[in-house]
C-alpha cells in the first residue's frame, strides 16, 4: 500500500512539474470535439443529445490511449521501469499506483473535455454533473487498470505506439458498453439504472484483479 | 529429428490418416444430404459454419490454458502450443465470419446483424488477432511469450464479461438457441456430425502440426546457438 502511495505521488509530483501527459490529452481531446463539430450534420441541441454520451466515450478513450501511451515510455528513461520491478513488494502494488495516477489524470481531462463538449455543442450537463461524475469514474476505473497493463507490455516492443490501440481496444467493450449506456441513462433520466452500474461495477472489479495479478508477470526485469 | 513426443507424434499421424479419410465421407454425406426445403441450398453452410466455430473456441480456450500453464510451470513447450492454438483458432475463426454473412445474407436477408453471438465472437476474434500482432512485434523471447499469456487469459476473461452484457441490455439474438434432438431436419443429422467430426479431426491435426513446427524451429535456434553441440551431434551421426 505504502508502495502504491509513493507511486501515485512520484506520477503526480512529475506530471506537475511538466504537465506534459495533461496538456497533450487534453489538446487531443479538444482537437476531437472539433472535429465532431465538421464531421456532424449541424442540429438542434436535443439530436446532437442522443449521440453525447457515444461521442464523449470516444474522446475519452482516445484521451487515455494518448495518456497510457506517456505512463510507461517515461519510465523507459534511464532504465528507471528497472528500479520499479526491483520494488521489494508485489508488483501489483507498483501497477495499483500507476493505474491510480492514470485514472487520476484522466477524469481531470474528462472534466475539461466534457465542459468544452457542453459548451461547443450546448448541451446542458452541468445539471446533472454528479451522476455524470459517478458514471464517468467507474467507466475510468475500467479503462485505468486493463491500459495499464497493455501499456506496460505495448511500450516494450516494436511499433508500441500502434500497438496500445489494437490491444487495448477490444478489452474496452464491456467497460464502454457499461459506460455509454450509463451516461445515457444519466443524460435521459437523470440517474444511471442499477444495471449498467452493476455491469461497471463487476468488470472494474475483475479487471483489477486480473491486471493486479498479471502485472507480476509484465514487469520482469 | 521429431518435434513432438511419441504420443503426440502418433496422435498427430493417425488424425492426418484420419482426416483424409473423414474428408471423403464428409463431401460424400454433404452433396448427398437432403436440400432445405424452405432455405435452400445455402442451408448446407450448417455443416460448415457450426463446425467451424467449435474449432475457434476450442484454439482460443487452448491458448488461454496453455499460456497460464506457461505462466505456472515456465516450460516454453506450453507456450509453443499457445501459439498453435492461437493461429490455427483465428483461421477457424476467420472461416466463420467468412461463412456466417454468406448464410445469412440468403436466410436473413442481409450480411451483418449485430447478433450477441455475432458481436462477441469479432471481438473474440480481434482480441486474437492483437495477441498475434504483440508476437509479431516483441523480441520474441520469454518476455514476449509472458506478454502473450497475459493477454490471452484477459481474452479469455473476455467471453464471460461480453456475454453478460449482452444479457444485460438485452441483444436480440437470430442464432438458434440450441440444437436440440431432433430440431435438425430428416437426413442432416448424420452430415451435421459427420461434418464437426472431419473439422475437429483437421483441427486437432493442424495445432499438432503447427505445434511440431514451432517446436523443431526452437531446436535449431539451440543448435545454431551451441556450435559445440552441434559438432558433438555430426561425430554421434
Amino acid at each position: 500500500m505504502r508502495v502504491l502511495l509513493a507511486i501515485l505521488w512520484k506520477d503526480l509530483v512529475t506530471e506537475w512539474r511538466s504537465r506534459d501527459r495533461v496538456i497533450a490529452m487534453l489538446v487531443f481531446s479538444l482537437l476531437v470535439v472539433i472535429v465532431y463539430h465538421f464531421a456532424l450534420p449541424a442540429g438542434t441541441g436535443s439530436e446532437v443529445l442522443v449521440h453525447t454520451p457515444g461521442l464523449l466515450w470516444v474522446v475519452f478513450v482516445f484521451a487515455a490511449l494518448i495518456g497510457l501511451n506517456r505512463a510507461f515510455a517515461m519510465e523507459l528513461e534511464n532504465d528507471a521501469l528497472s528500479g520499479l520491478a526491483l520494488v521489494p513488494v508485489d508488483r501489483g502494488w507498483v501497477f495499483a499506483g500507476k493505474a491510480v495516477s492514470t485514472a487520476l489524470l484522466l477524469s481531470i481531462v474528462q472534466a475539461l473535455a466534457a465542459a468544452a463538449f457542453a459548451l461547443v455543442f450546448d448541451v446542458d450537463l452541468s445539471s446533472r454533473a454528479l451522476a455524470l461524475a459517478g458514471v464517468f469514474a467507474l467507466g475510468t476505473l475500467g479503462i485505468a487498470p486493463v491500459g495499464t497493463l497493455l501499456a506496460a507490455m505495448a511500450v516494450r516492443t516494436r511499433f508500441r505506439e500502434v500497438l496500445l490501440p489494437i490491444l487495448l481496444l477490444p478489452a474496452l467493450f464491456p467497460v464502454l458498453a457499461g459506460a455509454v449506456e450509463g451516461t445515457a441513462e444519466v443524460l435521459r433520466d437523470g440517474s444511471p439504472a442499477f444495471a449498467s452500474v452493476q455491469l461497471l461495477l463487476v468488470v472494474d472489479g475483475i479487471y483489477w484483479i486480473i491486471c493486479f495479478i498479471g502485472f507480476d508477470y509484465v514487469l520482469d526485469e | 529429428m521429431n518435434g513432438l513426443g511419441p504420443v503426440a507424434s502418433k496422435v498427430r499421424t493417425a488424425s492426418g490418416a484420419l482426416l483424409g479419410l473423414l474428408l471423403i465421407a464428409y463431401a460424400w454425406t454433404v452433396a448427398n444430404a437432403p436440400v432445405d426445403s424452405v432455405q435452400g441450398v445455402i442451408q448446407k453452410i450448417l455443416y460448415v459454419h457450426p463446425p467451424l466455430a467449435y474449432g475457434a473456441y476450442l484454439g482460443f480456450v487452448i491458448t488461454a490454458i496453455c499460456g497460464a500453464l506457461y505462466l505456472w510451470k515456465d516450460d516454453e513447450r506450453w507456450d509453443r502450443l499457445a501459439i498453435a492454438g492461437a493461429e490455427v483458432g483465428v483461421i477457424f475463426c476467420t472461416l466463420m465470419i467468412v461463412t456466417g454473412p454468406i448464410w445469412a445474407k440468403g436466410t436473413w436477408g442481409k450480411w451483418w446483424s449485430w447478433d450477441p453471438r455475432l458481436t462477441v465472437t469479432l471481438l473474440l476474434w480481434f482480441v486474437y488477432l492483437a495477441y498475434l500482432l504483440l508476437r509479431s512485434f516483441g523480441d520474441g523471447g520469454a518476455r514476449t511469450a509472458r506478454f502473450a499469456a497475459v493477454y490471452g487469459l484477459v481474452g479469455v476473461a473476455l467471453i464471460p464479461l461480453n456475454y453478460f452484457v449482452i444479457e444485460i441490455f438485452g441483444g436480440r439474438g437470430m442464432h438458434p438457441e440450441n440444437l436440440e434432438r431432433g430440431s435438425l431436419g430428416d437426413g442432416m443429422g448424420l452430415p451435421f456430425l459427420v461434418g464437426n467430426l472431419t473439422l475437429f479431426v483437421a483441427f486437432c491435426w493442424f495445432v499438432l502440426l503447427r505445434w511440431e513446427l514451432e517446436n523443431l524451429r526452437a531446436a535449431s535456434l539451440l543448435r545454431a546457438a551451441d556450435p559445440l553441440a552441434r559438432a558433438r551431434e555430426e561425430i554421434a551421426t
